[in-house]
């Protein structure tokens, strides 16, 4: 899990291409193919993750308003008022 | 060294002074011009040369033009790298003439002791110098070592909050396929207060964990409108900033200072917006896809060939008994086969010598038969020889006991009451005398 944590899209797309080489070059052993699907799914759900975060979308917020959520420690919602209409 | 000429005479009907040697009007031309006041003159830079030891150009305006040169140690105290054509100067100094010589060409000149570039040309020079110190602090190089996420889930937007550069990051990033959160720091762009609410701007979007990355965008315009962004604490203050900044200021022609100390810097805002995602999303999610089916193949393709394997193994045993059982039948039957032709063979092999016996004993059978009489009879006539009777006809005697046993010593005669002597054409019966020692 704190691999994960500490995981980037592009690092994780990476370790993703590495697996895949890994398993195609047919040199892995049950167990370590074994592992490296598990990993890999892993990775791919991970990625899957990050790419569903910026697809929710478009949300424009106003650098004040930012603030003003973070300060108030409540996590930015879908009710932002959009730049447009600020 | 050459005599002066001598002076010629003079053109006749010519009321003028003279003539006089050309070398001493052309030095009391040079003492005449540098005697000229010294003035500062303005106009554009035209055709700027710089040499070893002085630079050389044109001041035009649209009524005249002024050679001017200058010593090359007073252009280099500017600091300037160069002045294009065009650039508006002004220039102090005065006039002055080189007479030349026999072998030299004249030239006249208006040597410029101090420059100033005037203008844009002034502003130019100003962020040529700051430039440099930046460059030389390595203030360029902290934001293009930063990570940049490929994927930034929060982005930061410092623009005009009317302009176009807005929409162009907007659509810069649509066409990524992102749709994740931007947050905007709108500020002026081109007045006197625009350098400070831009760069408090961005201390504020840097200072959110949130935001990943940071993008200054602002439309074309003159190099004035634009000098915001050549601010010496705006650009210190992006230079180390912990977010990368991209930035679009201006024209693709223009280069700003907050250009060379960002991340990256591009040529539009709809440009930046896509470098601060660099990934395609609707790419990404088809290459994930890929890689997804690639990796369930695979894993599905490692469980499947093993099992096969372990199949084939597991039947080993089972088709290893299969194959000998085949083989011993198919023995068992060879065997069977082959004793069957031995037998025919051996019972073949004994009709053929029992054959072959019958046909050499009847063919022997006749010849035996009197070589056997023949044996026969040589027997017969070797038993005849040792036959008793014979020597009895030839005069001897066989003496037998009572009980017909033959008796052979004297001692066993007397043994006996009777005895009966046995000649050849009959028997007698004897009583031995006792027995007389002979004297």
């Amino acid at each position: 899990m704190s691999e994960i944590a500490t995981l980037t899209y592009e690092s994780a797309c990476t370790r993703i291409e590495d697996v895949i080489r890994r398993l195609d070059s047919g040199e892995a052993g049950l167990r370590e193919t074994l592992e490296l699907c598990q990993e890999g799914r892993r990775l791919v759900e991970f990625c899957a993750g990050e790419l569903d975060a910026v697809a929710q979308g478009l949300e424009e917020l106003r650098l004040d308003e930012l603030v003003a959520r973070l300060e108030a420690g409540s996590r930015p919602g879908a009710t932002a008022q959009a730049a447009q209409a600020a | 060294m050459l005599e002066p000429a001598p002076r010629p005479d003079g053109i006749p009907g010519s009321r003028l002074s003279g003539p006089w040697p050309v070398g001493d009007y052309a030095a009391a031309l040079r003492d005449r011009l540098r005697g000229f006041k010294r003035v500062q003159v303005f106009g554009e830079v035209f055709g700027l040369k710089v040499g070893r030891a002085k630079v050389w150009f044109e001041l035009r305006d649209s009524s005249g033009a002024l050679p001017c040169s200058m010593w090359r140690k007073d252009w280099d105290a500017l600091g300037l790298e160069s002045l294009g054509d065009g650039s508006v100067v002004v220039a102090a100094g005065g006039c002055d003439f080189y007479a030349g010589s026999r072998a030299s060409s004249p030239s006249f000149s208006f040597a410029v002791t101090k420059l100033r570039v005037a203008g844009e040309g002034d502003l130019l020079a100003q962020v040529e110098r700051l430039r440099r110190a930046l460059a030389a602090e390595g203030l360029f190089e902290p934001q293009k070592r930063l990570a940049r996420p490929s994927l930034p889930r929060t982005i930061g937007v410092v623009s005009g909050e009317g302009g176009k550069a807005r929409d162009d990051v907007l659509a810069g990033l649509r066409r990524r396929g992102w749709a994740g959160r931007i947050v905007w720091a709108f500020a002026p762009v081109q007045d006197r207060h625009a350098a400070p609410a831009i760069t408090r701007a961005l201390q504020d979007l840097a200072a959110c964990e949130e935001i990943e990355v940071i993008v200054v965008a602002r439309g074309g315009g003159s190099l004035a409108d634009l000098f915001a962004f050549c601010d010496e604490t705006l650009c210190r203050t992006v230079a180390l900033l912990r977010v990368p900044v991209i930035s679009s200021v201006g024209h693709h022609t223009d280069r700003t200072l907050i250009d060379d100390v960002s991340a990256v810097a591009c040529s539009t805002p709809t440009h930046a917006a896509e470098a601060a995602v660099p990934v395609d999303c609707g790419e990404a999610r088809a290459q994930l896809r890929g890689l997804a089916a690639r990796l369930e193949h695979r894993s599905r393709l490692a469980i499947v060939e093993r099992a096969r394997v372990l199949a084939r193994l597991s039947r080993a045993p089972a088709d290893h008994v299969a194959r000998h059982r085949a083989r011993l039948h198919q023995q068992g039957r060879e065997l069977r086969a082959s004793g069957r032709r031995g037998v025919a063979e051996a019972t073949r092999h004994t009709s053929t010598t029992a054959l072959v016996l019958e046909r050499k004993a009847r063919a022997a059978a006749g010849a035996e038969r009197v070589q056997r009489g023949r044996d026969l009879e040589r027997l017969a006539m070797a038993l005849a020889a040792h036959e008793p009777q014979r020597t009895l006809e030839r005069g001897y005697a066989l003496v037998e006991d009572p009980a017909g046993e033959p008796v052979t010593s004297a001692a066993a005669a007397r043994e006996h009451a009777t005895l009966t002597v046995r000649l050849h054409d009959g028997t007698v019966s004897v009583r031995p005398q006792p027995y007389r020692e002979e004297s």
